[in-house]
């Protein structure tokens, strides 16, 4: 529990502290909270403070309303009603002779013939409290207190002390705007979508928000009064208190104010990535930092995602590289090998005459010697099939689905660069066959041509639509408002190691073109009637909805 | 396999071009080489009839090209395309562009003779088919009308004497028109008639 979550000097009020109004405090303004005919005593009149319009900060800050709170031996106790936890402030305790910490300890205090009485009354807290207690010392109080949420709180004075209607009506007023604040506060704080947790300096947690409760799975109940490191998995579970010392040592700011990735650990004992900022607060010679935490979760799902994809793409693209090599190869040499086995065969065929020893291991070497250019020429043949070949898993697939995963991989950070989205999606069009992973890098190839392209652009408009074409196809197609493709380059534009971009390989688009006629598709390009360019692909729709169509159009 | 027909070679590769002339000309064959499609068709006006053995990559004019050529130029030699990248798409292509065989380099001699003795045999069946139709159908523009009319009767099939009512002639007219005819056609029987008027028609 904070001890004193504000104080004389308080310049700032911790950041949704909300339970720290609870707080005993020597001479905070949680004082009476009912009003009683008893009198107070008449010191510490202060209009301010007194006036409805009186801020509750103003009170709090009222440092001669506190000094008489304590000069008229006005008391103050709390008791949280679930830890059972008694704080009493130091003019309670004088009252008192003690210094409780549960109920059973402020009980014992109590004078023995009086206990079960006051017992009685404790319990019953939930209708007002307002009884007269004699110590076991001897002393005449009289204890007063309400409960407030799970909380109980009041004042404790002496029984012959007067006190004022107005006196008590003042502290009452005062507090009211001080909850009325705070459940502003609060409800503020419960609409902030990021998880906040307020610690103090020895990383106490004294907040919990909901959001942190839904995010690490504890109640804030369960939480508060524990050390924050408990959020955190090892190894930094173990150094979180090391650091904190540290920094109240030395000043020395690693966190606070900037913002990094940290890791947190839920209930479940699972972890996540989270973005951790930390703002720091000092209340006279308290401190208090204020963590606000989002959860990176989804957006690492999306970066993870994107490097798989690009891996799976380079992988792709050398595994086309290779292709495009062998099928430069197997032209290259099948020409030479060609020349070899039709100079041998013809040498055979020369061989005629009678069959001597000689003539016939000659004939016999030949042979051979056209068989093994033969085979070179499978060789070449086999490594071709394999390469064309790849590995496809084509599976009924959802194209909208397929299309918004592939470009929201592709406009991560598309934003920023000022581009304009727009989807087109014909909904006759649903499904298609498609190896998912392979036409996703095709899609995803497109758009990010697309968005480079309009890198110079004014106009940043990007379209991806989809259409139904005739023959049971599918179309996507992706149109940007760059500068076009240069007549050179477009009429090389799928072949391999052709490129416009000074760091391109010129693969992309002859892998794209391989990988949707594997699927029997065509991949082309053409001029954007507005200015830059159209790439359209199709693929082999799937669905009812689709032979329907097409059965009426072919009517 | 010797034969008096000529094997026109086409291929940008001169090393390609040499060995299989050299292997062709071992076969008995007479071998013609050009090393593009565009000496070919500049060399076509003089050239003796055979088969064409043509590659398919090729600088300038590729062999997809060069048959879609031939043909606009009515020129009905066998065509055989050899490529060092056979894939079903070209393959298709060239298929569908009239060629009779497609063979992936390297390959094995017997596979490329076998090819071509089809490929002349298959002309050569056409070239027979194809004169015995034009005799037949000069033949049959030689008729006079009234024969041409007891024709058309026969061909459908109708007796003498239907042709003779539909003719307005005599049944015994009829008959001497038959006679005629069948001699000027050629035909022994009315079923080999038949046959012959049949060939005319359905070769368009």
């Amino acid at each position: 529990m904070a001890d004193r979550p504000y104080q004389r000097q308080g310049r700032t009020r911790p950041y949704g502290a909300r339970r720290s109004s609870m707080t005993v405090q020597e001479t905070g303004p949680e004082t009476g909270p009912e009003t009683g005919p008893e009198t107070a005593p008449d010191t510490a009149t202060d209009p301010a403070a007194g006036s409805a319009a009186g801020s509750a900060a103003d009170m709090v800050t009222d440092m001669a309303t506190e000094r008489a709170m304590a000069a008229a031996d006005v008391g103050l106790w709390h008791w949280d009603i679930a830890s059972g936890a008694m704080h009493l402030s130091a003019t309670a305790t004088g009252l008192l002779g003690g210094s409780p910490a549960t109920l059973q300890d402020f009980l014992g205090l109590i004078d023995a013939d009086e206990r079960p009485s006051v017992a009685a009354a404790m319990a019953g807290i939930e209708n007002g409290l307002d009884i007269g207690v004699r110590t076991v010392h001897g002393r005449h109080l009289r204890a007063r207190g309400r409960l407030s949420g799970g909380e109980a709180c009041g004042i404790l004075i002496p029984a012959d002390a007067p006190m004022t209607e107005d006196r008590l009506a003042t502290m009452a007023s005062a507090q009211a705007t001080l909850r009325e604040r705070e459940a502003h506060l609060t409800s503020v704080l419960e609409t902030v979508p990021d998880a906040m947790i307020v610690i103090n300096s020895h990383g106490v947690m004294q907040s919990f928000s909901a959001a942190a409760e839904r995010l690490f799975g504890y109640r804030q109940d369960e939480i508060i009064g524990r050390n924050v490191s408990m959020l955190m998995p090892s190894p930094y579970r173990e150094m979180h208190d090391t650091f904190l010392r540290r920094y109240l040592e030395t000043g020395v700011r690693k966190i606070i104010g900037r913002g990094r990735v940290a890791v947190g650990m839920r209930r479940n004992g699972s972890t996540f990535p989270m973005e951790l900022s930390v703002g720091e607060m000092i209340s006279g010679e308290k401190r208090s930092f204020t963590g606000f935490i989002r959860d990176l979760t989804e957006r690492h799902e999306t970066q993870r995602r994107l490097q798989d994809l690009q891996s799976e793409l380079i992988h792709m693209s050398r595994f086309t590289a290779m292709g495009e090599m062998a099928s430069t190869l197997a032209h290259e040499l099948n020409q030479p090998l060609t020349a070899v086995a039709s100079y041998l065969n013809g040498c055979r065929r020369l061989l005629t005459g009678p069959d001597t020893v000689q003539s016939l291991m000659l004939r016999d070497a030949i042979d051979r010697a056209a068989e093994q250019a033969l085979r070179a020429g499978q060789i070449i043949r086999r490594l071709r099939q394999f390469v064309a070949r790849g590995e496809t898993d084509r599976h009924v697939e959802d194209l909208g689905k397929l299309i918004e995963e592939a470009s929201a991989l592709a406009l991560v950070g598309a934003k920023e660069t000022g581009v304009h989205v727009r989807y087109d999606l014909d909904h006759r069009v649903t499904t298609v066959l498609a190896d998912k992973i392979q036409v996703q890098q095709v899609v995803l190839n497109l758009i990010r041509n697309a968005v480079e392209a309009m890198q110079e652009t004014e106009r940043r408009y990007l379209t991806i639509a989809t259409a139904q074409r005739p023959g049971g196809m599918a179309e996507v197609s992706v149109s940007d408002t760059g500068p076009g493709i240069p007549p050179e380059i477009a009429a090389h534009l799928f072949q391999p190691f052709v490129t416009s971009k000074p760091q391109g390989m010129g693969v992309g688009l002859s892998i794209s073109r391989t990988i949707i006629e594997a699927h029997g598709g065509q991949l082309t390009a053409e001029p954007n009637p507005g200015g830059g360019t159209i790439f359209r692909l199709t693929l082999k729709a799937i669905g009812d909805d689709l032979d329907k169509e097409e059965a009426d159009d072919g009517v | 396999m010797a034969s008096e027909a000529v094997v026109h070679l086409i291929d940008d590769d001169e090393a390609v071009r040499q060995s299989v002339a050299f292997l062709l000309a071992t076969a008995g064959f007479a071998v013609r080489v050009y090393d593009s499609a565009s000496a070919f068709l500049d060399a076509l006006p003089t050239l003796q009839a055979g088969c064409i053995i043509t590659d398919i990559r090729m600088p300038g004019m590729d062999g997809l090209e060069l048959q879609r050529q031939l043909k606009a130029r009515k020129v009905t030699m066998p065509v055989i395309v050899i490529t060092g990248h056979a894939d079903v798409p070209l393959a298709v292509e060239a298929m569908k562009a009239g060629a009779v065989d497609l063979i992936e380099k390297p390959f094995s001699d017997d596979t490329l003779l076998a090819a071509i003795a089809a490929a002349i045999d298959r002309h050569a069946e056409h070239a027979a088919r194809d004169e015995t139709i034009a005799a037949i159908r000069q033949r049959m523009a030689a008729l006079s009308p009234r024969e041409r009319e007891v024709l058309d009767g026969l061909l459908a099939g109708l007796p003498n004497k239907t042709i003779a009512y539909d003719l307005k002639i005599s049944a015994r007219t009829v008959e001497v028109h038959r006679a005629n005819l069948m001699t000027r056609m050629g035909a022994g029987s009315l079923a080999e008639l038949v046959r012959m008027a049949f060939l005319a028609r359905s070769a368009g």
